[in-house]
């Protein structure tokens, strides 16, 4: 008997001593964001925290995650997706407002060559070429880059020759480590991720995709909808759309 | 260096541990003892958590404890929300870490002769003293062994928990989820030192463990 009952004290103790910290009373603001946010994010949250005396939240994931969260019932007040069709699902589902749906980027593929590999890669043609034997892309079947990476493989004419070199990374970001780790000799990456120091890169010619829209919107069961429209606003205002532009994240008419 | 991750980790696997063992022990015996419909099927069904892909898992527990899901809705009535709170890391942790609690302490149950169980019965002791004063005792090296385990599981947790919890710094970010986004941020150092106090905290925690079991059987 004492065993199982000491043990259970133990337990009893420690969650007793383990209490969940109280959650502060200052106005907060949850942004949902694509991971490829990331680092123009971490330069834009504290801005805009200093600028309207709020605290953001600031939770990262992949879009197709994210949204089934916030379709659940996840605390998001605005959410920045990576594809408009998630988007659009949402709004139909009246999960987001459509009126406050905004453009904030419209991603670009990059070819993207490990400098290990050897010289740069300036054509989409060119990872036919045999020292070229894996390329990183993100997996087509559910991720935006991917498709767009598939279609302009397709538009150059390679996407047969090139497919039993590809390797699908789970997300675009998992593609581009399979980039720097030099495991993949080349692959098509977004460009907002391309700037790390092992790679190389050219933009690749934007007729061979869809375009890659990037919308926002204002999730409908926010309490505080105003302070998810400041953020948009910040975003696409002049000091926002200096950061987001410096991260490879241009709007129609920036390229 | 932020330290809620691992305060909320801490405090999650415990009580996910804790909840486990409350669970899985009795579910454990009953498996290894009593005779009831649909006794094999259950047995292989607690296995399932192990089989699933965490985040698929993940989203079934979220459609079940999710605000339009049939627990999420009745704990919403109570005032109670489950989703993407510390409760739903609970959950999580326990979801994934039940399995391998309820087949360790199974095996130990097995192995435990029921002739010793008989010979107690013999001289009186009801069924509930012999589950304490005969079973246990003698099931309880594996009962330890898979309580660890359960531990380690839930303290690593990830994809389950990645799912139905979220990942909201300083709400419901535990250490794995943290660590996991230093990577990403390619914060290395952060990520490290966060990994560093994960293995050396378990590392303690079952050396003292491990004396403690040993003391009591």
């Amino acid at each position: 008997m004492s065993a199982m009952t000491r043990w259970l004290a133990v337990l009893a103790l420690l969650v007793a001593c383990l209490s969940v910290p109280a959650a502060a009373q200052v106005t907060e603001v949850s942004v949902f964001g694509a991971s490829d946010l990331a680092l123009a994010f971490r330069e834009i949250v504290p801005r805009f925290e200093r600028a309207l005396g709020v605290k953001v939240t600031l939770v990262l994931g992949s879009t197709g995650m994210l949204a089934k969260q916030i379709e659940h019932g996840a605390p998001a007040d605005v959410f920045f997706a990576a594809d408009q069709s998630v988007l659009d699902d949402l709004a139909a589902h009246r999960v987001v407002i459509p009126e406050t749906r905004t453009l904030y980027a419209q991603g670009r593929l990059v070819l993207a060559t490990a400098r290990s590999a050897g010289s740069k890669l300036t054509e989409v043609r060119q990872l036919t070429e045999p020292r070229i034997r894996h390329v990183a892309i993100a997996n087509p079947a559910h991720a935006p880059y991917g498709r767009a990476a598939e279609q302009a493989l397709r538009a150059a004419g390679v996407w047969d020759a090139v497919r039993p070199k590809l390797v699908y990374g789970e997300n675009i970001r998992h593609a581009l480590q399979f980039i720097e780790s030099g495991a993949a000799e080349a692959g098509l990456i977004a460009l907002s991720l391309a700037g790390v120091p092992v790679i190389d890169y050219v933009l690749v010619d934007r007729s061979l995709h869809a375009p890659l829209n990037q919308s926002v919107a204002v999730v409908r069961k926010s309490r505080r909808p105003e302070l998810g429209l400041a953020f948009i606003q910040f975003v696409n205002g002049a000091e926002g759309r200096a950061i987001m532009k410096r991260y490879g994240f241009l709007l129609p008419g920036e390229f | 260096m932020d330290v809620f991750p691992v305060a909320l980790s801490a405090q999650v696997s415990v009580m996910a541990t804790a909840l486990t063992m409350l669970t899985g022990i009795p579910l454990a015996w009953a498996l290894a003892r009593r005779q009831f419909p649909g006794r094999g099927l259950l047995d292989a069904l607690v296995i399932s958590p192990l089989v699933l892909p965490p985040t698929v898992l993940g989203y079934y527990l979220l459609v079940v404890i999710g605000s339009r899901g049939p627990v999420g809705r009745v704990f919403d009535a109570l005032g109670v929300s489950l989703a993407f709170t510390w409760r739903a890391a609970v959950i999580a942790a326990w979801l994934g870490s039940i399995p391998l609690l309820i087949k360790a302490a199974q095996a130990g149950f097995d192995g435990v002769d029921v002739r010793l169980e008989h010979a107690a019965r013999t001289l009186g002791r009801s069924e509930w003293s012999i589950f304490w004063a005969v079973t246990l005792p003698l099931a309880w090296r594996s009962i330890t062994a898979g309580i660890v385990l359960a531990f380690c599981r839930a303290l690593g947790d990830f994809g389950i928990t990645l799912m139905v919890a979220g990942s909201i710094p300083g709400k419901t970010q535990t250490l794995p989820l943290a660590i996991y986004d230093h990577v990403q941020a390619n914060e290395m150092y952060q990520a490290n030192v966060l990994s560093l106090v994960a293995v050396v905290t378990v590392v303690v925690l079952l050396i003292g463990v491990g004396r403690f079991a040993r003391l009591r059987y």
